[in-house]
């Protein structure tokens, strides 16, 4: 998994360009916004800010109220309570077409009875914004290469052809936010990869403030700045990918973003700034205070854990070992992952770049990996 | 490919020697049956329809139909019903085609049957109903003088405009199904699409709902039109032998006039008509939805 550098929204290089007022680090705000559906609440006290030009990802499972926050933020379902402003405005009771909010939808929703071109104009028609339309259109479309397809019917094109003519669509407007609901989850993998690169230079090329609502943590984290990963309708942790990945707030996400060894078991003890937890592969020392007799989750990125030789105990060398069974060795061809034998509800796994071979299944392996690197939380018994 | 063959839309066409697919004899009951009982005798009929009064061939009959003032007059009267009753049924099934395609559960079944029983009610029980409405000391007069609207009673039995809503009422359902049926297979995310580009209602509709609903409006009115221009009971009950259409007409040549080519005449004009809604809306149909 390729790593961005640390980048806090602050030194983020597009804001330096157009940042003037101060209120661009809180370009949109959204406080306190309730939604319930039937009398169920799916979104309460959710407070969210992004600054201007960043690229954010909303990400969680499907539920998590993830396309209901980015609804009600285009303003196509309407909170129950709360605020939200854009810019200089308050929008929280703006109809969704005086927003000027673009939405990208994951079915496109291109406009079956209208050509290509007349798609990409139909919002500036829409707003009587008719100067120069012509080339306003084609200058969208070339953005999205998609000019040859001007004439043409939307209906003929491929998905990915379709979504490229939805993003020209929303882009062509020159919208205050761009909004986009799992835009290309409906794309097979090498497409939806190739279209991940084109969105991300095309909106940090143009500065676009842009939230992009997914549930593939790979894709967020290839695509965003900052990502909000979201669990039963509230944020469990918002952050950069590299500190989302490395340290990971919650178990969920820890288990939501990336593959992790995962262990649980019960703090025995304490030592210097650091707890020791009995698991069903031994214990396992990690670098956070943890109530001694709670519950805990322990978990480790599988490319930090190594397969070594020695057998040794680790007792004092600042790292953690453990020995299952060899379940299974899978060799991908840039990295070979080594399965182990684990009990319900642990994982044990371990990542090794390379063709490794020499793993036999049944055989039992040593694993370690370095106590800094060690995750651990406390759950409910 | 090793896709199972589908049972019902058959396995892609066996053909045979001359071209002919098999599972077009599924066809064959269906288009025998139209044959036997509906191209026969109408083949039949115009044939009729051609015959000169001592015999031989000719468009007599028709020159001796159009010469006649009052022919002219029941024919436009017939043309005019049935517009009406088509415009008068699109702009009730319009927004009612519209809640029901919102509707969901209970809501919608009360729609769904709203729409189906009143079909099954016969057309000449509803046409005694509305008499009772309609006439003098009828319901809707005594209402309209109760709260000051008019000052006598208003003669709205044997009138057009009582005809006009009797026929949209009994039509309504063939207005209001294609039209459901075209909003069924727009994708909700088009409205939003189309506001959050800045469309609003009024923008929407026009440049969003309304063409992707032509299609329904165009199969609608066809049913209507064509079911008005051909209606018999509704006219016969509702305004009676004062007012006559082309079906009573044809009626009254056949059962007392006993003029058969005159009758034949008739009926092969209102056939045109019909012939020509078909055609009309199916090629309209087909241009609305070219870019699909």
């Amino acid at each position: 998994m390729q790593m961005q550098s640390v980048q806090t929204p602050q030194s983020n290089a597009r804001l330096a360009d157009g940042a003037t007022s101060p209120g661009d680090a809180r370009y949109l705000e959204v406080s306190m916004v309730r939604k319930s559906f039937h009398g169920v609440t799916v979104m309460e006290g959710m407070n969210f800010h992004m600054a201007r030009g960043e690229l954010v990802s909303l990400l969680g499972p499907s539920g998590c109220g993830k396309t209901t926050l980015l609804r009600v933020i285009a303003g196509l379902m309407s909170a129950d309570s709360g605020d939200m402003v854009l810019g200089p405005r308050n929008i929280t009771r703006v109809p969704a077409h005086k927003r000027n909010i673009s939405v990208v939808f994951q079915n496109y929703a291109l406009f079956p009875h209208l050509t290509v071109a007349e798609n990409v104009a139909f919002g500036l028609k829409a707003r009587g914004d008719t100067a120069g339309m012509p080339t306003r259109v084609a200058e969208a479309l070339a953005l999205v290469r998609m000019n040859a397809f001007a004439d043409k019917a939307v209906t003929g094109l491929s998905g990915g052809q379709q979504q490229r003519v939805a993003v020209a669509r929303a882009l062509v407007v020159q919208p205050d936010l761009l909004l986009l609901d799992e835009p290309f989850s409906a794309l097979d993998r090498k497409l939806r990869e190739t279209m991940q690169v084109e969105l991300k230079s095309l909106l940090r090329d143009r500065g676009i403030t842009a939230i992009f609502v997914t549930h593939d943590q790979e894709e967020a984290l290839g695509v965003s700045d900052r990502i909000a990963v979201m669990n039963g309708g509230k944020i469990e942790q918002f952050a950069d990918p590299s500190t989302l990945y490395a340290r990971p707030k919650t178990p969920f996400v820890m288990d939501f973003v990336g593959l992790s060894l995962r262990l649980s078991g019960r703090v025995i003890e304490h030592r210097a700034a650091s707890s020791v937890i009995e698991t069903a592969q031994g214990q396992i020392v990690a670098p956070v205070e943890l109530p001694v007799g709670s519950m805990a989750v322990v978990g480790v990125r599988p490319e930090l854990v190594s397969a070594v030789a020695t057998s040794e105990d680790a007792a004092g060398t600042g790292r953690n070992r453990i020995q299952p069974v060899l379940e299974d060795a899978m060799v991908l061809g840039s990295k070979t992952i080594l399965h182990g034998r684990a009990g319900e509800g642990d994982r044990v796994i371990c990542e090794l770049s390379g063709i490794r071979s020499g793993f036999v299944r049944g055989q039992t392996v040593t694993l370690d990996w370095a106590v800094e690197d060690t995750l651990a939380y406390e759950v409910a018994g | 490919m090793t896709a199972a063959p589908n049972i019902i839309a058959g396995t892609p066409p066996t053909r045979c020697g001359l071209g002919f697919d098999r599972i077009a004899l599924l066809a064959a009951p269906g288009l025998s049956f139209l044959a036997l009982f509906y191209a026969i005798p109408l083949a039949l009929l115009l044939f009729q329809s051609l015959r000169g009064p001592e015999g031989g061939f000719g468009i007599a009959n028709y020159v001796s139909f159009f010469s006649e003032p009052f022919n002219i007059g029941v024919l436009m009267r017939t043309l005019r019903v049935a517009l009406l009753t088509t415009l008068l049924s699109l702009i009730i099934a319009y927004p009612t085609a519209i809640a029901m395609n919102r509707a969901r559960g209970v809501w919608l079944t009360v729609f769904l049957v709203a729409m189906v029983l009143p079909m099954s009610l016969g057309v000449v029980v509803k046409a005694f109903a509305w008499s009772i409405l309609f006439r003098a000391n009828g319901a809707l007069n005594q209402i309209m003088q109760a709260i000051g609207l008019t000052d006598g009673p208003v003669r709205m039995l044997f009138t057009e405009t009582a005809l006009v809503i009797g026929a949209a009422n009994v039509f309504l359902p063939f207005m209001v199904l294609p039209i459901y049926a075209v909003l069924q297979q727009q994708k909700a995310s088009l409205a939003d699409a189309a506001a959050s580009l800045g469309a609003g209602p009024f923008f929407r509709f026009f440049h969003v709902a309304l063409p992707l609903t032509l299609p329904g409006i165009v199969a609608g009115a066809a049913f209507v039109f064509s079911l008005s221009v051909s209606m018999y009971v509704i006219p016969s009950l509702i305004v009676g032998e004062t007012q006559q259409n082309l079906p009573m007409l044809i009626a009254r040549s056949f059962l007392y006039l006993r003029n058969e080519e005159l009758g034949s005449t008739i009926s092969a004009i209102l056939l045109i008509i019909a012939i020509a809604v078909v055609l009309g809306s199916t090629w309209l149909a087909a241009r609305l939805g070219a870019k699909e």
